[in-house]
């Protein structure tokens, strides 16, 4: 009898890994947002935008000292200035981006013709090709101009990923973000919820380590240590290299899978990009 | 004349023979330098194993940067700096294999409440 309750406690477990292993989207989403819920009771749903200060107030006091005088305004500056000044061709960023400046509350997106996921910083680069200009560096250099404009004109929309029912492969795509989230990598064999997940708010050496709630909602971001603005792809990149794994490609597939669940992850959040940081 | 020609003949082998012996001593130094080809061989399994973790998304980040070195190491004649590089990066590629062998399926932390 013993061993009979304990084979079916076994399988209890494993029906509920499998379960959740295969659970939909907005399950997912739900669970996730209920464990920093359930971690960080005091801090409300609307403050996980501004990342690491929403649980860490030391750190919050110097961001917003930081953020009396932005240091990524320039780069605003600079991206309204791409923006607005024609192609070769003539034509502009509006000729392909007709609702832009304030688009980013629509990437990540699920493109069907093509079976893959569209971020903003691929679509400016795939409006560049078409009118002849030169694709832009994914991780550093002017795309941060453009993309910290289009950030900045896109405050307050919220983040709404969608994955749409009549595509499997947005699905799968989806999944293989999810997939990469929660697998261990490089020799110190961390996931991204190792750190963001499961142990956030606790330190490492000196570092909050900040939830993965609210992560995609301000980029592209300033950060100090930098001493520039930075890509998503470009910040991913780091946390791979810090756990001692190989990076991959910015914007490649894993990494645009990823971004796909990540950002799903908070939907229903503010964006208010670009951000300062550490 | 005939005298002369055989002594042209004769420079002229010596001058070949010499310059062969010497390619072939050469060739000869690094084929039977047993150390120089057990790190080349080294070398060449550690890629081998550097590959076959990138083919499975698990490779580690300082593995390329390590071969590199061997190389460079092997080429100055270093052998043991070599050695010990090529197994490091060896050890480092199977390690990268068996973890994401190991994490093929997904399995969600039990810390996440469904």
């Amino acid at each position: 009898m013993k061993h009979l309750l304990k084979k079916i406690a076994m399988l209890a477990v494993a029906g509920g890994i499998a379960a959740s292993a295969q659970a939909s989207p907005e399950a997912d989403r739900e669970a996730f947002q209920n464990f920093y819920k359930n971690r960080f009771a005091s801090v409300p749903m609307e403050e996980y935008p501004n990342g690491v200060y929403s649980i860490d107030p030391v750190g919050r006091e110097n961001w917003e000292a930081i953020e009396e005088f932005p240091p990524y305004e320039p780069f605003i500056d600079e991206g309204q200035a791409m923006w607005e000044k024609p192609f070769a061709n003539g034509k502009t960023y509006k000729d392909c981006f007709a609702d832009g400046p304030a688009i980013a509350g629509i990437y990540p997106l699920w493109d069907k013709k093509n079976g893959m996921v569209i971020t903003l910083p691929l679509a400016l680069n795939k409006c560049r090709e078409a009118n002849g200009e030169k694709p832009l560096k994914y991780k550093k250099g002017s795309i941060n101009d453009i993309l910290s404009y289009i950030a900045y004109e896109s405050r307050g929309q919220k983040t709404n990923v969608i994955i749409p029912k009549d595509d499997p492969r947005a699905l799968a795509a989806y999944e293989k973000g999810k997939k990469f989230y929660y697998t261990r990598r490089g020799q110190l064999n961390f996931s991204c919820a190792n750190c963001h997940l499961q142990n956030a708010g606790m330190n490492i050496r000196a570092d909050r380590l900040g939830p993965a709630l609210g992560h995609t909602t301000h980029f592209p971001v300033y950060r100090s240590k930098w001493g520039t603005v930075g890509t998503l792809h470009r910040r991913v990149t780091g946390c791979n290299k810090q756990v001692r794994a190989k990076p991959f490609k910015a914007q490649g597939e894993q990494y645009r899978n990823l971004e796909y669940f990540l950002t799903y992850m908070s939907n229903g959040l503010e964006l208010n990009g670009p951000g300062a940081r550490k | 004349m005939q005298n002369k020609m055989i002594g042209y003949v004769m420079i002229l082998a010596m001058l070949l023979f010499g310059g062969l012996s010497t390619v072939q001593a050469a060739d000869g130094a690094k084929a039977t330098n047993p150390e120089a080809a057990k790190v080349e061989k080294m070398i060449a399994d550690a890629d081998k194993a550097r590959k076959k973790a990138a083919s499975v998304e698990g490779e580690w980040r300082d593995v390329g940067k390590m071969l590199k070195k061997a190389k460079a190491a092997l080429a100055k004649g270093d052998y043991k700096t070599a050695k010990k590089l090529a197994a490091k990066a060896k050890s480092q590629g199977e390690m990268g294999y068996k973890q994401a062998v190991a994490q093929k399926d997904l399995k969600m932390p039990s810390y996440l409440k469904y």
